[in-house]
């Protein structure tokens, strides 16, 4: 490990390239697609390398001595000072590692998907600026510069889901993305505003000091630590404000895979465990954490169940275990645990989720339709690679051994294990019981079609017409297809063996390795839960006397509820137009018009009215002029007389 | 505050650098356009390179009143010629220069009396200058009214959309607002018994409170109508819609800064106690405004007004800035009068040249304009987001300062602006939305994109915004320098 300065020039570098290449892309190379590849490759390659040498050198920190190096950013007064600096500890550490990797993939991967894209300068610019925006905010050493870079995320995130502007759905998405964020962004704001002004520093080793010796006022606690809850609940997409996630499967399917593995969505949950002894110190933010991670479980696990889009079904698998994870540091703050199984989880989700998108995206390339039947009809199992990658990813996302998820989800169930009470656990199972049961339906509907003359057919025909939603038609073999098989190949590899780095991670990570004692009836459950899901699945969808109905459609009423997402994206439509457009914007509307500015005219045209009137008085008539002349002296000579 | 002279009337130059100009206009033939134009370029280029001077080379370790230049004028009533940069007015200068050189360069294509048009403009922008400069109130509001009469003009003759009505609206609102001014101004000159206009020398009488809290409301509303503080602030949106481009960049991005300066300037900086009663109540009318504005701008269906009234909207984050006292407040409202006015100016400007092809504002018409004419969509779009409190831009710092110490000093008005950043968020996106994604209007599929000629100031306004959006603490450290000792003097 160099010096300290060295290490800031390197992060610096590595926050900084990024930026740097959006910005020469955007403002000179935005025409030439070549270019701007190479600018952003190399932009994002340097970053690589040193995030995983600061990774592997730095050896000497600790979630208690983290490596703080930082400059003055902004000064205003003694209070208000904001610092441009990293910290690094082993959370940090190696999520940066992470989102390096997952990052640089995406733009190898992206090589082939985006391949003649009208826009693919600009593509990779915007991929540029979401890289530089993340990797700062996994290192960010202030609250405050966590925020700035949470705010950029949200920023790139809605220039990529948008990225095919010129579709109403994407734009739409893309907005929508942004807005409902920012809604939680402004609980956050609201709670760094009280942090700086009661606390007086937003520096985050010291908030999580002040939680762990308590001393800051619990009322104060509580309520930043709620406030900050809320951005965690709009960029993890935690129930209400999950509405935009699904949506945001309008951008390219690379940019789906990113957001939703271990980067923006993840966000969220990374700031609970990166201030995590801050939030374990308020059981009250905790339950209600626990409350509404639940919730979110089991409403997208029971999405997942009826979606016909593959993107949609990772997307709601995406939000049930952010769920989960949320559930785990909730608890593992409650039962006074670590929040090594939340973060773990995380870690293990970044591979297996991006892995599933990826596969998905071939799929979508190849087939030009986001639906599951429609490729499995067409053939989709033919396709190898992707076919055996997306298996992995689904066994992992199911929770089987050996693969990543079996491992982090026995550690998460292991700590809602620990709450008083077992109701928790018993939902979490049930929440892996869905996702194995949807997750298996994906793959046995893709992996065994039906006969062509299946009367199953009629109800899954292909909805849009034929052809790519972008980009002209591309058959195996081609670079392009070879540029986007080399990341499948190297997350499922990660799939397989992450789950075995288990023990070393933790003592990585919280610098001590607790044995675990097995808990064989919880890993049992566990693992029938799963499998009940995909035997379930295999009756349903798998078996050659499946009637590729699922067991939802005995509860009609249950299956449209689910269909209808909950009736969640209703409700806030309803919000919107009525309260917002229909209630406050047209009443202040109105208000301007006819009461400020109606005001004003009037008090205008009263005037000029009144000179009309009067200007009857000056006719010219001499006689007129004299008898006015003569009744103002009469008034006048009145009012004298009288004031005598 | 110590005053140290120029040795070099820099500011002078500054002032009469477009009245020069001007007059040279006055010689010239209207069809002689390209050296209107140029002559107009140059007197604007050297007051913003003297803008840009005095920016840097001011000395914030000094601090103090720095480039003074003194000259007694009328003596007999204390009236004198008194200019000066300290640290609240030197981002402001920059501003004005920034402003008027982009917008000549904007109004490049213009064609129709193109010499009175820039004799008008140069006359305004003089008038501008003079304020942010001025150190003697009578000279101060003498360039005030200089500022603000070419307006009627310039509206009246190259205007848009109802532009009578919005001149002489425009006008009379601002007459109105001068009406209040003087007896302000003449209140605290006649109870001094000093005989002195000189700002400096009045700030040291201490008035008695009935004085101070009358002439303080005096000012502020006086000059709050010209920053558009609610209730005052209709003049504004439709006076933006109605006026050409370039004036509507120096309108938004400037005159409107003119308001809430002389608010510091002169109303706090005289009246402390003043400021002290009716904090609460300026509070309460940004609050309001800032809300306000970003829910009416929700509903409006014109470019320009969605512009007007977000300026409405941005303004009362100054004047909550102000409404706090503090000196993280007072920072960030004058941080925010020049972000705001750089993203305005961009704003208008962008919205210009779309205009100046379509001949529509209306988001309704308009659509997949980054289709057409990528480049010109693109300033349009950083503006937006800019306006929508993105980081990275110099009004998130301002924002950021302002919204703090507002939540310190006020707190439920604080969150209450906090809270409305999502609206301003979902307002900005859903006009970007509607102009310049999903499906192009086939009838403006023929227009070409902006060139890089014409795309120069605007690139100038963004790199302004990004610059100091990435290192605030240049402009901050300056801003500081001079309110920490304004603090410390009320």
């Amino acid at each position: 490990m160099g010096s300290v300065d060295t290490v800031f020039w390197m992060c610096t570098a590595i926050v900084t390239l990024p930026l740097l290449a959006f910005a020469l892309i955007m403002i000179f190379t935005w025409r030439k697609p070549q270019l701007s590849l190479a600018i952003s490759l190399v932009c994002s390659t340097i970053p690589l390398i040193l995030a995983w040498y600061l990774f592997v050198t730095i050896r000497d920190v600790s979630l208690a001595k983290p490596l703080i190096v930082q400059v003055e950013w902004l000064v205003s007064s003694d209070i208000f000072r904001v610092p441009f600096g990293f910290l690094l500890d082993p959370v940090s550490l190696l999520m940066l590692a992470i989102v390096a990797t997952i990052a640089w993939l995406i733009q190898i991967y992206s090589l082939g998907y985006m391949e003649g894209d009208p826009g693919f300068a600009r593509y990779y610019a915007d991929l540029s600026l979401f890289g530089m925006s993340m990797l700062s905010l996994v290192t960010a050493n202030g609250l405050l510069q966590l925020f700035i870079s949470w705010e950029l995320v949200g920023l790139s995130s809605y220039l990529l889901i948008g990225f095919w502007y010129e579709k109403f759905s994407a734009s739409e998405a893309g907005k929508k993305a942004f807005v409902v964020t920012r809604f939680g962004d402004t609980g956050f704001f609201m709670g760094l505003a009280l942090l700086v002004i009661y606390f007086g520093t937003l520096d985050i080793n010291a908030v999580n000091l002040a939680g762990l010796s308590k001393t800051m006022p619990q009322w104060l606690l509580t309520t930043t630590s709620l406030l900050i809850f809320c951005g965690v609940a709009g960029k993890s997409a935690q129930f209400p404000i999950h509405v935009w996630l699904p949506d945001a499967m309008e951008g390219p399917t690379p940019v789906s895979a990113l957001l939703h593995s271990a980067t923006m969505v993840a966000a969220g949950v990374y700031l609970i465990t990166r201030l995590f002894p801050f939030f374990a110190a308020s059981p009250t933010t905790l339950t209600v954490i626990l409350v509404i991670a639940t919730i979110t479980l089991l409403l997208s696990s029971t999405i997942g169940l009826v979606a016909r889009d593959i993107k949609q079904v990772w997307a709601y698998s995406t939000v049930s275990q952010l769920g989960f994870m949320a559930m785990g540091l909730a608890a593992a703050g409650l039962a006074g645990g670590t929040m090594f199984a939340g973060y773990y989880h995380l870690v293990t989700h970044a591979g297996f989720k991006a892995l599933l998108f990826l596969c998905a995206g071939v799929f979508i390339h190849h087939f030009g339709t986001n639906d599951f039947f429609v490729m499995s009809k067409e053939g989709g199992r033919h396709l190898r690679v992707p076919m055996i990658t997306v298996t992995i990813g689904a066994l992992a996302l199911a929770g089987i051994f050996p693969f990543s998820g079996f491992f982090s989800k026995e550690a998460v169930m292991g700590v809602l294990w620990h709450l008083p009470s077992k109701i928790w656990v018993g939902l979490g199972l049930f929440g892996a019981f869905l996702t194995a049961y949807y997750t298996f339906r994906v793959i046995f509907v893709l992996l065994f079609p039906r006969p062509d003359d299946h009367p199953a057919w009629e109800e899954y025909k292909r909805e849009e017409p034929a052809g790519h939603g972008h980009g002209e038609e591309e058959h195996g073999g081609g670079l392009g297809y070879q540029a986007m098989c080399f990341p499948l190949i190297v997350l499922a590899g990660i799939t397989c063996i992450l789950g075995f780095l288990m023990g070393p991670l933790e003592g990585y990570l919280l610098g001590e390795h607790h044995p675990h004692d097995l808990n064989y009836l919880l890993l049992f459950l566990a693992v029938g839960a799963a499998l009940t899901g995909i035997g379930l699945a295999w009756k349903d969808w798998g078996a050659r006397t499946a009637k590729w109905q699922g067991f939802i459609r005995s509860f009609p009423s249950l299956e449209n509820f689910f269909l209808q997402k909950w009736y969640m994206d209703h409700f806030w439509r309803w919000f919107l137009n009525a309260v917002i457009y229909g209630t406050f914007s047209k009443i202040f509307t109105y208000n301007d018009r006819r009461v400020v500015d109606g005001g004003v005219d009037a008090v205008a045209f009263s005037c000029q009215g009144g000179g009309r009137l009067l200007s009857f008085l000056q006719t010219a008539f001499l006689q007129y002029n004299l008898l006015f002349m003569v009744l103002v002296l009469a008034g006048l000579g009145i009012y004298l007389l009288m004031g005598l | 505050m110590t005053e140290h002279l120029a040795s070099f009337p820099v500011l002078t130059c500054m002032l009469l650098s477009p009245v020069v100009g001007l007059l040279i206009l006055l010689f010239l033939k209207e069809n002689q356009a390209f050296a209107i134009r140029m002559v107009s370029l140059v007197a604007a280029g050297v007051s913003f390179g003297l803008a840009i001077y005095t920016f840097v080379s001011y000395d914030t370790a000094l601090g103090g009143l720095q480039f003074v230049e003194k000259y007694p004028w009328v003596k007999a009533f204390g009236i004198t010629y008194f200019v000066g940069v300290e640290g609240m007015n030197a981002p402001l200068l920059l501003l004005t220069g920034i402003v008027i050189f982009t917008g000549v360069l904007t109004m490049w294509e213009l064609k129709e009396r193109v010499r009175e048009y820039f004799i008008f403009q140069l006359a305004l922008v003089t008038g501008v200058f003079g304020v942010f400069m001025s150190y003697d109130m009578f000279f101060f509001f003498l360039f005030y009214e200089i500022a603000v009469v070419p307006m009627y003009i310039l509206i009246l003759i190259w205007g848009s959309t109802r532009k009578i009505y919005a001149a002489m609206k425009l006008t009379l609102y601002l007459m109105a607002g001068s009406g209040l001014i003087i007896p302000g101004i003449l209140l605290l000159y006649s109870s001094s018994g000093l005989f002195t206009f000189d700002m400096i020398q009045l700030h040291g009488v201490a008035f008695a409170p009935w004085i101070q809290n009358l002439a303080f409301v005096f000012l502020l509303l006086g000059f709050g109508v010209l920053a558009a503080v609610w209730p005052f602030h209709t003049w504004s949106p439709v006076g933006h819609v109605a006026a050409p481009t370039a004036v509507s960049m120096l309108h938004a991005g400037v005159l409107m800064k003119l308001g809430s300066f002389a608010i510091l300037r002169v109303a706090m900086y005289l009246c402390p106690q003043g400021f002290q009663y009716w904090a609460q109540f300026m509070g309460l009318l940004a609050t309001v405004g800032i809300v306000y504005g970003v829910f009416v701008g929700l509903a409006q269906t014109d470019l320009k007004y969605v512009i007007g009234y977000s300026s409405v909207s941005h303004m009362g984050i100054v004047g909550l800035g102000l409404a706090t006292g503090t000196i993280d407040g007072l920072n960030g409202a004058v941080f925010q009068m020049f972000a705001h006015g750089v993203m305005t100016a961009l704003f208008f400007s962008a919205v210009g040249y779309i205009y100046d092809r379509t001949h529509t504002r209306d988001i309704l018409q308009l659509g997949g304009m980054s289709k057409i004419m990528p480049v010109a969509s693109a300033f349009f779009i950083v503006a937006a987001l800019c306006g929508a409190g993105v980081p990275g831009m110099a009004s998130f710092w301002a924002e950021l300062l302002v919204l703090v110490s507002a939540v310190k000093v006020f707190p439920v008005r604080g969150l209450l602006a906090i809270a409305s950043l999502v609206i301003g968020a979902l307002f900005a996106l859903r006009v970007v939305q509607n102009c310049f994604y999903n499906d192009p209007n086939p009838k403006f599929a023929h227009f070409e994109d902006v060139s890089p000629f014409l795309g120069l100031p605007r690139m100038i306004l963004i790199g302004f915004m990004i610059f100091f959006g990435l290192f605030p603490q240049v402009m901050l450290s300056l801003i500081k320098s001079s309110i920490v000792p304004f603090i410390q003097g009320m």
